[in-house]
């Protein structure tokens, strides 16, 4: 047996590159495996009440990091069956989903239509599985059709959205859909199905360019929430939204068709029309939502669409002698500041 | 002097962005009958018959709803009342709506694929809605959440305002779930090029 001759000098770049060539090639594979597997280990090290090492810990390669910031156990609890989630928890994932959907818009300045749609929303809130989250209702300031949610009771309209409303139904039956989003845990699931996948050391890499936060954990959560806003809900998911959120509409006292008119409104856009983009490509098919309630729906709902039909302005202006009232009746020391644009950057 | 091919592409750009930004309800009544049906002179079975509608006859609505009936209007100028869920849209019948999802997922794939020189067609017209790209270029704002917590109203109030809007709570079964729609086609929503990793449900 004889070995080439190959002088060592050569021979240890060589080496060299191969390595390095070895290990970009297997660096994204390792990091996803490894994802997968601590999320999958940290559902028994979580158990113990450790810190969990979680996402953190495989992406900077120390796993007793100190907690780099308050989102951190967040990662790793997405490892784990959403059931087994507890409440304060999904409140804190919910809190900075909603920060990024305030991000892309500010809050609508308007007091009194904030307050108006957080009336609305409570009380249909009250009729769901879910009545003691603490439930919160906002008015985007946008001229486009859409409505969110985020976990743990964060619920979000358009501006464009409630002027496009015929009367309060459709509003009630909008919140009703994105109440049940959030009692149904739908966003849980689909944050932790990406988690799951791999795909999260993509997204975080694909948008370093804009994500401008410091911690990684914090662009990790920012990552999940621009792409599950931005891609939408499983089409399963939104189905059962719009069945469930008419029950719960009619149960609450409203014309259960108010959603199926709004989602006509939907399914009358033109296409291309830029203010009805975003909700059509993240959802089913408008004829489809609507060919599916017509199913479940059947006659059954039709005793309870008596009410004659009342407008969000009417609505409005008939709260507004009230509304004061009640507002200082139950929150006197509230620091309760005039309603300013918030033009954040 | 006689436009060049420049100013007529500027042109063409300009009322295409025009026509994009015209107001929603201005193609809403591009409305036909989805399943043959009788127009009613009221709201409801009840209602006496005044003719016959042929499934894809154009109707106009008139904008009044009561529950599930809708009043409408034929081209001869007669109004009456037919089923909501009787009534569809001409853009519904052809596969027009599923291009404007598409169109908008494709530039999301771009805005997610670090593609940064990509410019969306709806950034264009001038007015357009919350979308991906907002979405995707958002710096979180929890100043923003904390403000909007203190808007929140409690179970008192809630049902203060019910009483006053004469709302109340009533027992409703859960509706059944039909068999989901047949999969012709690849759904909006879940053709963004960011799915293919992720097996749907």
């Amino acid at each position: 047996m004889h070995t080439i001759p190959i002088p060592r000098t050569a021979l240890q770049p060589m080496i060299r590159a191969a390595i390095a060539c070895a290990a970009l090639a297997l660096a994204p594979a390792l990091v996803q495996a490894q994802d997968v597997m601590n999320l999958l280990n940290s559902l028994g090290s979580r158990a113990g009440g450790t810190s969990p090492g979680g996402l953190i810990g495989t992406l900077t390669g120390n796993n007793s990091a100190p907690a780099a910031g308050q989102g951190d156990d967040l990662m790793g609890l997405l490892s784990r069956s959403v059931e087994t989630i507890d409440e304060p928890h999904e409140i804190d994932i919910g809190r900075q989903l909603a920060a990024v959907l305030l991000g892309s818009k500010p809050l609508y300045p308007d007091e009194r239509l904030q307050r108006y749609v957080n009336r609305l929303g409570r009380w249909i809130s009250l009729q769901s599985e879910r009545p003691n989250l603490p439930w919160t209702f906002v008015v985007l300031d946008d001229t486009g059709y859409n409505a969110f949610a985020a976990p743990g009771g964060y619920v979000f309209v358009t501006k464009g959205l409630i002027d496009r409303c015929a009367d309060e139904s459709e509003l009630a039956g909008i919140l009703a859909h994105e109440i049940t989003h959030v009692t149904q845990r739908h966003h849980l699931q689909a944050m932790r199905k990406t988690a799951q996948s791999g795909m999260l050391t993509q997204l975080v890499a694909s948008q370093i360019h804009t994500n401008g936060v410091g911690n990684l954990v914090a662009s990790q959560i920012l990552a999940l929430g621009r792409n599950l806003y931005a891609r939408g809900l499983d089409q399963s998911d939104e189905f059962e939204a719009d069945r469930r959120g008419v029950a719960l509409a009619a149960r609450s006292g409203f014309d259960p068709y108010g959603l199926p008119a709004a989602l006509q409104v939907l399914r009358a856009a033109a296409p291309g029309n830029p203010q009805f983009t975003l909700a059509l490509a993240t959802h089913p098919p408008a004829e489809q939502r609507l060919d599916q309630l017509r199913q479940a729906m059947g006659n059954r709902l039709d005793g309870l669409s008596g009410a004659a039909p009342v407008t969000i302005a009417q609505r409005l202006q008939g709260s507004a002698s009230a509304a004061p009232a009640v507002a200082a009746a139950v929150a006197p020391a509230t620091d309760a500041k005039p309603a300013k644009r918030h033009k954040k950057k | 002097m006689k436009p060049g091919p420049i100013s007529r592409a500027l042109l063409a750009a300009a009322i295409a962005g025009a026509a994009l930004a015209l107001p929603a309800h201005a193609q809403q009544d591009a409305s036909v009958i989805q399943r043959a049906t009788e127009l009613r002179d009221a709201p409801g079975t009840t209602g006496a018959s005044l003719g016959a509608l042929a499934a894809d006859s154009p109707v106009e609505r008139t904008g009044e709803r009561k529950g599930s009936w809708i009043k409408v209007r034929t081209p001869q100028g007669t109004a009456g009342w037919v089923p909501m869920f009787d009534v569809g849209t001409r853009a519904s019948a052809a596969p027009a709506a599923g291009n404007a999802a598409t169109s908008g997922l494709r530039s999301l794939g771009s805005l997610f694929g670090g593609n940064t020189g990509t410019t969306t067609a709806t950034s264009t017209a001038g007015i357009r809605g919350l979308d991906a790209e907002d979405i995707a270029n958002a710096q979180p704002n929890p100043a923003a959440v904390t403000q909007a917590e203190q808007q929140r109203v409690n179970a008192e109030q809630a049902r203060r305002f019910a009483g006053a809007a004469s709302l109340q709570a009533h027992q409703v079964a859960a509706l059944p779930e039909p068999a989901p729609p047949a999969s012709t086609s690849a759904p909006a929503g879940r053709i963004s090029p960011m799915n293919e990793n992720i097996s749907p449900n």
